[in-house]
């Protein structure tokens, strides 16, 4: 647990904000896929931390992207440069890093990118963000993967922009594009556009890990709270409850159940 | 320094904090913060004689000045927690003083799971806390923490079952809870804790949905302390045995507080989840306010309230 003071927070467009938080202890220790745990207002009656993905790590400085969609996240919103906050972290297991014969392929879901960004400083082999959302106002990163050398395909629901679809639409293309390269897929998103995720890539014989979580309350492990149905592999076929905060968010695609 | 030694008769804690079961895990989570043989004792989650998946998700939900939660004892059942290095052999390393709560569907398996923790462990237990007051399971739980008969007969059985200290966590959510004190006073129980969460409901008015996929969701946090300061204090006017007290404790004045209300020992539940070193800054703050007060032993607290 650190005490940490924000260095810039500020709204990259719409309810999306990017805070930036002076963190050395957490920050070397972060892998992509792993997330802090953030009391965000001591004086307030909303008393539980808030998780959020680890956007960027490095130089002793931590990235969180964030959407506005509660209390908590309204009250971060307005919190000052110079603000301390108590972050626990990291938290929780993140992806593995990609091997190196591999084009990491990012599956993501709205500010779902943030939890994936990091694995672009460790691929050898660039890689691809496959970003979808409901519109044009939820797509967000995407410069950034870009600037790291991403190949960037969007689609949206509404199509304003990109593929007008599913992220899962963006597969023909991703694969004709990358035939003969060896693809290891990085999910985190939505938890139906995980489970459509999940299934295609099994439909498609493909492999990859997948950030999968649930409303949390103590980040470490003990509450029980945030729990997600798992592969039950001693037992085929049946599913037992695994903790996102501490034996995931990112699960195996193996691990991965769906209905 | 203020002696904050604690004798529970049966057992003896080097300062009145504990954890409350289902807010510390099994231990081992929040060793990974500090030292957690500097706790009174932890009081791990409820065990009972098999491995239990718990209740559908969402499990949680925050609500103004604390949380409902109905996780519904999820657990490894007690072979696993025996014998698994994640749970009693691995947290027993620690050094830590260890209650273990308990539970089961019908009577008999209270008993059995007394029975088979005593046999299996009895050195490293310093008591069990018998479980009738989960509001989030549908057998077992509060069913036998809101009817008189059945917490007697359980509370019976689980006394025949072992010669460990037994605590009996009592349901808040009942007309008296003095009566259950009183019951498991009559029915061998060394102490009794509480409270327990307190049963509540939350609804998503976009969805109509509960919050909590169980509809109904145990209540806890800061809004819960001042019905369970009164409960203390009810329950320490009806019997003999040691209190330990708990319900929304989130710092030291409110774990003294207890203690002046009654409680010889305090837990703390839900602040874990808010700042995992609550329970620390209790015991410096309990420390700091006797010698402030000139109290030597911080025994000297329970039921100190003077109207």
């Amino acid at each position: 647990m650190s005490e940490c003071k924000i260095i810039s927070n500020s709204r990259m467009h719409g309810d999306y904000f990017r805070a930036v938080f002076d963190a050395p202890e957490i920050a070397h220790k972060s892998c992509p896929g792993q997330f802090v745990h953030i009391r965000i207002d001591e004086r307030n009656d909303n008393i539980l931390r808030r998780p959020f993905s680890i956007h960027n790590a490095e130089n002793g400085k931590l990235t969180i992207v964030y959407k506005v969609v509660g209390k908590g996240t309204e009250t971060l919103s307005t919190l000052k440069e110079g603000t301390v906050c108590d972050i626990i972290g990291p938290c929780g297991k993140g992806f593995s890093a990609p091997a190196e014969d591999v084009v990491p392929v990012a599956v993501c879901g709205g500010y779902g990118a943030a939890a994936t960004f990091m694995l672009t400083r460790q691929s050898r082999n660039g890689g691809v963000l496959l970003l979808g959302a409901r519109s044009e106002k939820d797509i967000l990163l995407t410069k950034e993967y870009a600037d790291a050398g991403f190949d960037v395909k969007v689609a949206t629901d509404d199509g304003s922009i990109g593929t007008k679809g599913r992220v899962t639409d963006l597969f023909p293309e991703l694969l004709a594009q990358y035939a003969g390269k060896k693809l290891f897929f990085y999910g985190c998103g939505p938890h139906p556009m995980l489970m459509a995720l999940a299934k295609l890539l099994r439909e498609k014989g493909l492999d990859g890990e997948l950030s999968v979580d649930h409303i949390m309350c103590c980040g470490v492990g003990a509450c029980f709270g945030c729990v997600v149905k798992v592969n039950d592999h001693a037992h085929p076929g049946e599913w037992m409850y695994a903790r996102s905060c501490a034996d995931g968010p990112v699960f195996k695609l193996a691990d991965i159940y769906t209905e | 320094m203020a002696d904050l030694k604690i004798d529970f008769g049966k057992f003896q804690l080097e300062n009145p904090v504990m954890t409350a079961s289902g807010t510390f895990g099994y231990g081992l989570e929040y060793a990974a913060f500090y030292d957690i043989s500097k706790l009174g004792a932890i009081v791990v989650k409820g065990i009972r004689s098999v491995p239990s998946d718990g209740n559908p998700t969402p499990r949680v939900a925050e609500v103004t000045g604390g949380m409902l939660n109905a996780i519904g004892l999820q657990g490894p059942g007690v072979d696993k927690f025996l014998h698994d290095e994640h749970y009693l052999p691995g947290v027993k390393k620690t050094g830590a003083k260890i209650i273990v709560n308990i539970w089961g569907k019908t009577v008999e398996e209270y008993a059995e799971v007394a029975a088979q923790l005593e046999a299996e462990a009895k050195a490293d237990i310093t008591a069990l806390e018998i479980n009738i007051s989960c509001p989030n399971v549908k057998a077992g739980g509060a069913a036998f923490g809101t009817d008189p008969r059945l917490a007697e007969q359980v509370i019976s059985a689980v006394r025949k079952a072992t010669t460990l200290p037994l605590i009996t966590k009592l349901s808040p959510n009942v007309t008296s809870i003095a009566e259950f004190a009183r019951i498991a006073e009559a029915c061998g129980s060394d102490s009794v804790s509480l409270i327990n969460t307190l049963s509540g409901m939350a609804i998503d008015i976009e969805t109509r949905r509960t919050k909590i996929a169980n509809r109904t969701g145990g209540l806890s946090g800061p809004a819960v302390k001042p019905v369970a300061i009164r409960m203390v204090n009810e329950v320490y006017k009806a019997v003999k045995i040691p209190i330990i007290g708990m319900g929304g404790i989130s710092c030291g004045a409110d774990a003294v507080e207890f203690m002046i209300a009654g409680a010889t020992a305090v837990a703390v539940g839900t602040a874990n989840f808010v700042d995992p070193y609550t329970p620390l800054k209790v015991i410096d703050f309990i420390n700091e306010y006797c010698d402030r007060h000139g109290i030597r032993s911080a025994s000297e607290l329970t039921g100190s309230l003077l109207n």
